[in-house]
């Protein structure tokens, strides 16, 4: 089989994989569109896929993208400061044992109270900006990533600190050496949730002592019954979570290489070095 | 034979239990290891061999007794010698040639210098072609050439094998014998083994330390009387069915049958 076949073949399985989310989400949509018809649904109840569209094409540009400009800005920032709090609880968590006995029990406490109520306290404190809900995006996020972050910076096996110290390494190397490659998976696991948890607390915090940004914008569409722009509103947020999820995994798999190599990778460079023995290449990737 | 270069004396370990009190785990055991020899350590499983072979590499104190490296005490000291593990203990994330300089790496070695001659030394450990692949798309021999060569890049004068090649299948682990011993006797290593395999033991040794089960002492040292430069077809010879037959009588703990043999 040749590289090109091989390279058609994958993008045809690739497309295989996904017509048929595509498939039933028209279905779904169709089903709804004449749901609405036949039982003559009010739009401002359950608008119709095409209302929602319309809605799309004349609101979106001028009223949607602008008001998610800004609750995007509230999520990036909301979100590197969850990154950086976890960062520096996961190595505390790590190597402190005062620390982990300490601490970690009432940030886990933290998390039973519902953060949402807490909006309005912050606006008093912080001020009608967006400060307190960048403060509430990352108080959101930074949770299932440091939970993420620890499970991963403690899944060495010992072999390998042992074989480290028979090195005479250095605690900071056995840390950035083998202890943060180890623990990426699973950091990254944790990024990508808490992407799509920033987002959803970005959006949120608006509900409350907010005057912008697109929770904001929804919050006064509801009360409003302009369910239809309610509606358009939901899909741009969804596309942007999305494309927030996929900009995540796009660096997750620059940054592991080891892990998303294409195994052609090793067949093409057989083929180019005759001497390399065919029994390392047939043996398949785990 | 120009000098001892590993001396261990009177080496006693073990560990503390609250019910059991002090659990012996080496008891007694002494040691010499010359320059550019090759010895073998061969006893049951879980005897104590690796808790030896963790107090060398100063990971493990013992509870008495002196580990001394040219001359040099080492106890609780690690970096001194290099440490070849049961598994290859190859980093997945880093290719071959990254893997196999990370001894100068920790060392604070300049690394183009170690890049140059760990690339020089590819062909001669069969990953020509391979520098730039990970280990996960390498055969199981392959990662245990691997893990060698980045054994003999640590430049320490002695280099400990715990059961490296314990893993393999037969074939590929009797093509490896001759391999490691050609890699010893041209990069002048001087090597300890452990193993449970008295084949392995007296096809690679210079002499073969028998050990007891747990508590570890050794039961009688074998020297092997075989020429230096030996092919596979040595092991067919009367020579070695002798030190097989004195091997398996030590381990069995029957000095008797020993001691008819000479």
């Amino acid at each position: 089989m040749t590289a090109q076949k091989r390279r058609n073949a994958s993008l045809l399985s690739y497309l295989g994989d996904a017509a048929l989310p595509l498939g039933i989400v028209v279905a779904l949509l169709a089903l709804w569109e004449a749901a609405v018809h036949l039982l003559k649904i009010q739009p401002f109840v359950l608008p119709a896929p095409t209302e929602i569209f319309k809605e799309l094409l004349i609101s979106g540009p001028t009223v949607i993208l602008p008001q998610l400009h800004v609750t995007l800005i509230e999520t990036f920032a909301g979100y590197f400061a969850a990154v950086i709090i976890s960062a520096i609880l996961s190595v505390l968590i790590l190597y402190s044992s005062t620390f982990r006995r300490g601490v970690l029990p009432l940030i886990v406490a933290s998390q039973t109270i519902p953060i949402i109520t807490m909006a309005p306290v912050l606006v008093i404190w912080f001020g009608y900006n967006s400060l307190p809900r960048i403060i509430i995006t990352a108080i959101v996020a930074f949770f299932p990533l440091t939970i993420a972050a620890v499970t991963g910076l403690k899944s060495l096996e010992p072999q390998f600190i042992d074989f480290f110290r028979s090195l005479n390494a250095t605690p900071a190397q056995i840390f950035f050496k083998l202890r943060l490659p180890v623990a990426l998976p699973s950091i990254f696991g944790g990024l990508k949730v808490a992407a799509t948890l920033a987002i959803i607390g970005a959006t949120i915090s608006e509900w409350v002592g907010a005057s912008q940004g697109i929770g904001y914008l929804i919050a006064q569409d509801t009360a409003l019954l302009n369910t239809t722009r309610v509606f358009a509103s939901l899909t741009v947020l969804g596309v942007a979570g999305m494309a927030l999820f996929g900009l995540v995994g796009l660096i997750e798999r620059l940054s592991m290489p080891w892990i998303y190599a294409r195994p052609s990778m090793a067949w093409l460079r057989a083929s180019q070095n005759p001497r390399a023995p065919a029994a390392a290449v047939a043996r398949p990737r785990q | 034979m120009d000098g001892v270069r590993l001396q261990i004396s009177n080496l006693h370990s073990g560990y503390v239990t609250p019910d059991r009190g002090l659990v012996p785990t080496v008891d007694g055991v002494d040691l010499a290891l010359n320059r550019n020899e090759f010895v073998s350590i061969i006893g049951p499983s879980g005897c104590g061999k690796s808790t030896l072979f963790n107090v060398i590499a100063g990971l493990l104190n013992p509870t008495s007794g002196e580990v001394a490296l040219d001359g040099k005490e080492i106890v609780g000291r690690p970096g001194h010698v290099a440490y070849m593990m049961q598994r290859d203990l190859l980093l997945p994330w880093r290719t071959i040639l990254d893997n196999v300089v990370l001894g100068p790496e920790l060392a604070g070695k300049p690394m183009d210098a170690a890049r140059n001659r760990a690339a020089a030394l590819l062909r001669r450990f069969g990953l020509e072609g391979y520098e730039n692949s990970y280990p996960s798309s390498l055969s199981g021999g392959m990662r245990q050439r691997a893990a060698l060569l980045r054994t003999v890049l640590c430049d320490r004068s002695v280099v400990l094998l715990d059961e490296p090649f314990g893993a393999l299948d037969a074939l590929t682990r009797a093509t490896m014998h001759e391999w490691l011993l050609g890699i010893q006797r041209e990069f002048q290593q001087t090597m300890i083994l452990i193993t449970h395999d008295p084949d392995e033991a007296i096809y690679l040794s210079d002499r073969v330390y028998v050990a007891t089960p747990r508590p570890m002492r050794f039961a009688g040292i074998v020297p092997i009387e075989l020429p230096y430069d030996r092919g596979r077809d040595v092991t067919m010879t009367p020579q070695f069915a002798d030190h097989k037959r004195q091997v398996l009588a030590l381990l069995r703990g029957d000095k008797g049958a020993l001691d008819a043999l000479h």
